[in-house]
């Protein structure tokens, strides 16, 4: 089922008009943007939109396969071609053959896979792994990433000729911070299509405060993200508590980088780990309980931080927020040597 | 010369040999004015690297829907896509930098033939 590409953006409309004016040229095309932009939504809506929609569209993520068996799952395989290969095996360039390969995750592809598929590309062929005979393939090729690929080409990981011949059609998904217009347009849509889903479960549409929220967070994740918010949303039947939970989030991102992307996650982890230090796996004194201690102190430290933050460093109103004793908050305060900021010192009075 | 300058340059130019020309500033919107253009284009002069619609693109586009009109590829110092130009069948290629001299002399061969 063809989903649509929901949104009232300047970039998002020039993308439908783009789909439209070349659906049907059957050009390589290469869709960019961040993890969760929709980039399949469009090679689907590029499909659908082409002559070749009653034809098959096969995709192929080049990311979660090892070289050796992406390569079997695109050229195919004769019976007795490898060790294992006890039959013969259709690729997806001849399965899509007519329809559309949607290759996921280009940049990740090997530079010897690379120039096979250029290859491919080139001649319009390729021969099945352990087959002499080359087949014909008029494969639509729609190629996704969320890398820069000019720059893998620059450092030698992309190979330049296949970067041109994929790139003759370039369709860019900007974030969704980059357009919050279209965060209302989906939310409308996204509510509409799960509430047959979710049986009576029903949500009232989000009133304006929790629309500015929406509206104003940064969404990482994107549209997927979005999407798995309104599904929690939808289980939890109301906005604040799922909302309250992302404002912390994004607060937390935004104070201290704490709850992050893969490289803050390393960058923690390495911190906890602290593998120059008394961590060492090869020290002594390495255990999983301390580091454990460790993680649960800094995390302690941040929610105390961020809750006396919140309530101007009013230590009784951060108790009962935080469901401890006033004896507790102040050993915790001094343990995990919390500091109040400069500006609210001199207001510390409870 | 900038881009900008160039096109500048080559619109003066080109008016000045009593052409009329129409621009348009990246490959989907150059597509859209040769297909909204009644009386047709006698002739296209476009970019190799641009935003979403590549030149390889736009000059394919042109020889499917167009296939009398001819095209002039012009492409960068360092830009390898002359052999893609070449496969979309252009009818001719100047690299940067050149004079407007040369790119006169390739639109009068190639409407006068």
């Amino acid at each position: 089922m063809l989903v649509p590409f929901v949104g009232i953006s300047e970039s998002i409309e020039r993308i439908k008009e783009l789909v439209a004016h070349v659906s049907d040229t059957g050009l390589n095309v290469v869709i960019t943007g961040e993890s969760g932009v929709g980039k399949e939504v469009v090679a689907q809506n590029l499909y659908h939109s082409s002559g070749r929609k009653d034809k098959p569209f096969v995709k192929v993520n080049c990311a979660a396969l090892p070289e050796g068996l992406l390569e079997s799952e695109l050229f195919g395989f004769e019976k007795g071609a490898f060790t294992g290969a006890d039959r013969k095996k259709r690729g997806k360039f001849e399965l899509a053959n007519e329809g559309v390969l949607f290759l996921d995750e280009i940049g990740d592809m090997s530079l010897n896979l690379q120039s096979k598929l250029l290859h491919v590309l080139q001649s319009g062929e390729f021969a099945p792994l352990g087959s002499e005979r080359e087949m014909k393939t008029d494969a639509w090729v729609l190629a996704a990433t969320n890398q820069e690929l000019n720059e893998k080409v620059k450092n030698g990981l992309f190979r330049e000729d296949l970067y041109y011949r994929l790139n003759i059609i370039k369709i860019y998904i900007p974030p969704l911070r980059k357009r919050p217009e279209d965060i209302p347009l989906l939310i409308d849509y996204f509510l509409e299509k799960y509430a047959s889903q979710f049986g009576d479960k029903r949500l009232i549409k989000p009133d304006h405060a929790i629309m500015d929220r929406l509206i104003s967070y940064q969404w990482p994740g994107n549209v997927r993200e979005l999407q798995n918010i309104l599904k929690s949303c939808l289980v939890v039947g109301n906005w604040e508590e799922v909302i309250n939970e992302l404002s912390f989030k994004s607060e937390m991102v935004s104070n201290s980088g704490f709850v992050a992307t893969g490289t803050n996650e390393a960058s923690i982890i390495d911190d906890l780990l602290n593998f120059q230090g008394e961590n060492s796996p090869n020290h002594a004194a390495f255990s999983l309980k301390k580091i454990k201690r460790k993680a649960l102190d800094r995390i302690e430290k941040e929610i105390i931080s961020h809750v006396l933050d919140q309530t101007g460093w009013n230590r009784t109103k951060a108790t009962k927020i935080l469901k401890i004793s006033y004896k507790t908050l102040l050993y915790k305060i001094s343990d995990l040597n919390i500091k109040p900021p400069p500006d609210t010192s001199g207001k510390i009075s409870s | 010369m900038t881009v900008k300058k160039f096109y500048v340059h080559s619109i003066i130019f080109l008016s000045k040999k009593n052409y009329d020309v129409a621009t348009a500033s990246d490959g989907l919107d150059g597509i859209k004015l040769l297909e909204n253009e009644k009386s047709g284009f006698d002739l296209v002069i476009t970019d190799l690297v641009m935003p979403n619609i590549s030149g390889i693109a736009v000059i394919s586009i042109i020889k499917n829907k167009f296939p009398d009109t001819p095209v002039i590829a012009i492409t960068g110092w360092g830009e390898h896509p002359e052999a893609l130009a070449a496969e979309a069948n252009v009818d001719a290629v100047l690299e940067k930098p050149f004079e407007l001299s040369e790119l006169y002399t390739m639109i009068k061969d190639l409407l006068s033939t």
